[in-house]
């Protein structure tokens, strides 16, 4: 049985890994077994690929004048199926954003699956993120209400759901103070865009109606 | 994701009563971001016959006129429009001609054909003609569509019901395909007239 051996990741293990007896080393040095496999490589990149992080969907932070907007769409899809309309994509506080209030104010952190950690005021995560961060960066003050920053993150949350094909179903907005969380407001972006972009009846110029029958 | 998936389509088309409609979304994409919320995919060749093509876009373009061409040719030497069953045959050969580098298109041909009877036929790339009496769908949401169109179906429609149950039929399928939606665009022919409606679906 192949093991590996992960005692460089040991902060206290020593140095120099003792030499002599190599049967009594292998069992206390600390290890991992390795899956019977004839190919390592590809089942490693499998393994890594099943535990990556649904990339299709929309989620954006920001931190305004000592307040922190979270918001996120609600689609999940398996490819290009749509396996759930509704999603609760509260993980955005667990998984790629934290977004919190603490004694030093409001705190924004971009955490991803390759280790990287960012401290920052704006970040939109997701495949639907380009177009949010288009309206998110033209729409931003720091002193805003926190109704228009409510509506700033409903709106940038909207488009990317217009535009990317893997966001969707209902823009989810939350407000983080220093009295805990607060949902904003939950609206279906089908309804949404009417709401922005309302049909406007076209004038009817010419209208033909039925000829009386002789 | 496939070639037939980068630009996201969906084609039904359905049978009534002395009538028929077909239906396509409106999205053109780029894998997963939409580009125009206006494409056309159902193309008239003569008034009682239309095509739907879904897949590739360009291919759509590309076939539309070289169909339009060749029919426009056939309404010179003939003198009259084409039949249904004769220009499913034509399409079928066309694509056929193109058998080792095909046109990434799926077509869905509609039409009313001598004594205005309704025709209705699809087929795949390579030009494989199924007929059907009731209902063909193609294109990215074509397993939902097949869901919707069997659960909603009914035969001998009146014009009215009909165009409600393909838009239904549409809406509800597109709802669960990425890449298919963001509005509709529904024909429905009868022998006298010819309706033709856009739907207001989800933009997302």
């Amino acid at each position: 049985m192949m093991r590996i051996d992960t005692s460089g990741l040991d902060p206290f293990a020593p140095f120099t890994s003792a030499s002599g007896d190599v049967c009594g080393d292998v069992l206390s040095v600390p290890s991992f077994e390795l899956p019977r496999t004839t190919d390592f490589d590809g089942f490693q990149k499998k393994s890594v690929q099943m535990v990556k992080p649904a990339k299709g969907t929309t989620t954006l932070a920001f931190i305004f004048k000592d307040r922190v907007i979270v918001a996120a769409d609600s689609r999940a899809s398996m490819g290009r199926y749509i396996c759930a309309k509704y999603v609760f994509h509260f993980g955005i506080l667990t998984g790629t954003m934290i977004a919190g209030w603490d004694e030093t104010g409001p705190g924004l952190y971009y955490v991803d699956s390759e280790g990287g950690r960012l401290k920052g005021k704006r970040f939109s995560v997701g495949s639907g993120s380009p177009y949010a961060y288009g309206v998110l960066d033209d729409g931003y003050r720091y002193n805003m209400s926190v109704e228009e920053a409510g509506e700033l993150g409903r709106r940038a949350i909207y488009h990317a759901t217009f535009r990317d094909a893997a966001s969707g179903g209902v823009a989810s907005v939350y407000h983080v103070g220093p009295n805990g969380w607060q949902k904003l407001s939950g609206d279906d972006v089908g309804d949404l865009h009417y709401k922005y972009y309302p049909v406007i009846a076209a004038p009817v110029e010419q209208e033909m109606s039925e000829a009386p029958s002789a | 994701m496939s070639i037939f998936e980068y630009n996201g389509s969906a084609v039904v088309a359905m049978v009534g009563k002395n009538c028929f409609a077909i239906a396509s979304d409106r999205r053109l994409g780029v894998n997963l971001q939409t580009i125009a919320t206006d494409f056309q995919r159902i193309h008239k060749i003569h008034p009682k016959l239309y095509i739907g093509l879904s897949g590739l876009a360009t291919d759509v373009q590309t076939l539309s006129q070289k169909l339009a061409f060749r029919h426009k040719l056939y309404v010179l030497r003939e003198e009259r429009d084409m039949r249904p069953e004769t220009f499913a045959s034509l399409v079928s050969a066309l694509l056929y001609e193109k058998r080792f580098g095909p046109y990434l298109c799926m077509p869905v041909i509609a039409g009313l054909g001598d004594d205005n009877v309704p025709f209705i036929c699809t087929m795949d790339c390579l030009g494989a003609k199924e007929l059907a009496k009731d209902f063909v769908v193609s294109g990215t949401a074509s397993e939902s569509l097949y869901g919707a169109c069997e659960s909603m179906f009914k035969a001998d429609m009146e014009p009215d019901e009909l165009f409600e149950t393909i838009s239904q039929a549409l809406l509800a399928s597109v709802d669960r395909d990425c890449l298919s939606g963001w509005g509709g665009h529904v024909l429905l022919v009868t022998p006298t007239e010819v309706h033709e409606k856009t739907l207001k679906g989800r933009m997302d």
